[in-house]
């Protein structure tokens, strides 16, 4: 299939805006918390509608979508200068840049539980659904436990 | 409230069974629902607040048809009898008081209303992570049970700050006018100085349906407000350890 012009073009100002925003220790910021706050919507939405009798899988869908999309992002979200030491408010903890390789572990089992979810989606099983959202909600639990202020 | 350490004073019974039971759970079960927000044990903490919230609807029913010295109606007092109080404190000949004072009895309005206030807003609360939240929280959008999970965490300061009042008013009377304050909220019986009418004490029947009632709502608000009727879930929830 060809690709629009419209489409390509979107494809080449998503990137740029986004460094635009990102210049800043503030945008960083801002951009990353956009992004988790669209995860834990997504989440909300997913656990929502498991807990109906006839989920519509249109909901898991887009939720898982959005999850799929959002969690490799993580990984360039957090460069150095964009933690505390900015004086900006911020939740993330020094250990980000103190242990990066733990951090992309951690990023990497979000990216890989959230594909499993889409893929679980795909199925049409709900019960594959409820597992696989659970697999999210655990990988987002085992970043938060290390590389996030607790509350 | 005059009270005296006199041996040969009569006992008075002052607080019922429910009355002590619902304060001393309420004493241990706050700083446990600190201790497992702070920890991150959401489900107990949830587990704990269905407990607190069946407590406090206890609480609330036992003020209306419990023993004299439980009901709000016995112990709510307006600004005059608030001013008499305070000004018979200064004095040494006042009159005693069986039961809370005008002026500690908004205090129990005061704890009651945060606490009841604080586990309506913890139904409707949430993790960050939006996978642990409340019973209800499914009913409210990500937005208002955000603004909602933040209201609870300032409802916790407010109920700090009125324990804090209720502990310096306990101290106060212990240290300035040597009164015990915290004996008869264990024994249930106090010695006044003066023949006081002894309160009238409700029958523990009446505190068995209130404690089913002020159950059963919490146990029907831990399903969400399930219906006999209603199908089940599709799926049955995540395992409690993955938040």
């Amino acid at each position: 299939m060809k690709p629009s012009p419209l489409l390509i073009l979107a494809a080449l100002l998503v990137p740029v805006t986004s460094v635009a925003l990102a210049a800043s220790p503030a945008g960083i910021i801002k951009v990353r918390h956009q992004n988790f706050e669209g995860m834990g919507r997504a989440m909300k939405g997913l656990f929502d509608e498991l807990r109906k009798p006839a989920p519509n899988f249109a909901v898991f869908k887009a939720s898982a979508t959005v999850l799929a999309n959002s969690a490799p992002r993580i990984a360039n979200h957090f460069p150095k200068g964009s933690g505390p030491e900015s004086g900006l408010k911020t939740d993330a903890l020094p250990a980000i840049w103190q242990k990066p390789g733990e951090f992309t572990a951690a990023t990497n089992r979000l990216v890989g539980t959230t594909q499993a979810l889409q893929a679980a989606v795909a199925s049409g099983n709900v019960m594959q659904v409820s597992k696989a959202a659970g697999d999210v909600g655990g990988s987002c639990k085992n970043c938060h436990d290390t590389f996030r202020k607790p509350r | 409230m005059t009270a005296t350490t006199d041996r040969a004073a009569p006992t008075t019974r002052l607080w019922d069974l429910p009355v002590r039971l619902v304060h001393w759970s309420f004493a241990l079960l706050v700083p446990l629902l600190w201790w497992t927000a702070e920890s991150g044990k959401l489900d107990l903490h949830k587990n704990l607040g269905l407990v607190m919230l069946a407590l406090v609807a206890f609480r609330l029913l036992w003020g209306v048809v419990g023993s004299d010295t439980a009901r709000f109606a016995r112990f709510l007092e307006g600004p005059a009898a608030i001013r008499n109080y305070l000004a018979g404190l200064r004095s040494s000949d006042h009159a005693p008081v069986v039961g809370h004072n005008p002026l500690g009895g908004w205090s129990v309005i005061g704890l009651l209303t945060l606490l009841a206030l604080q586990v309506s807003l913890g139904l409707f609360a949430q993790d960050t992570d939006g996978v642990k939240s409340g019973p209800l929280n499914y009913l409210v959008t990500w937005d208002t049970a955000k603004a909602l999970s933040e209201a609870h965490e300032v409802g916790f300061n407010l109920i700090l700050a009125l324990v804090a009042l209720h502990l310096a008013a306990i101290f106060y009377y212990r240290v300035m006018r040597r009164e015990d304050l915290i004996s008869p909220m264990v024994t249930g019986q106090r010695r006044f100085a003066v023949p006081v009418a002894a309160p009238r004490m409700a029958p523990l029947w009446r505190a068995a349906v209130c404690a089913m009632l002020a159950g059963g709502l919490a146990v029907w608000l831990s399903t969400g407000l399930a219906l006999p009727w209603d199908k089940p879930p599709a799926a049955p929830p995540p395992p409690a350890d993955y938040m």
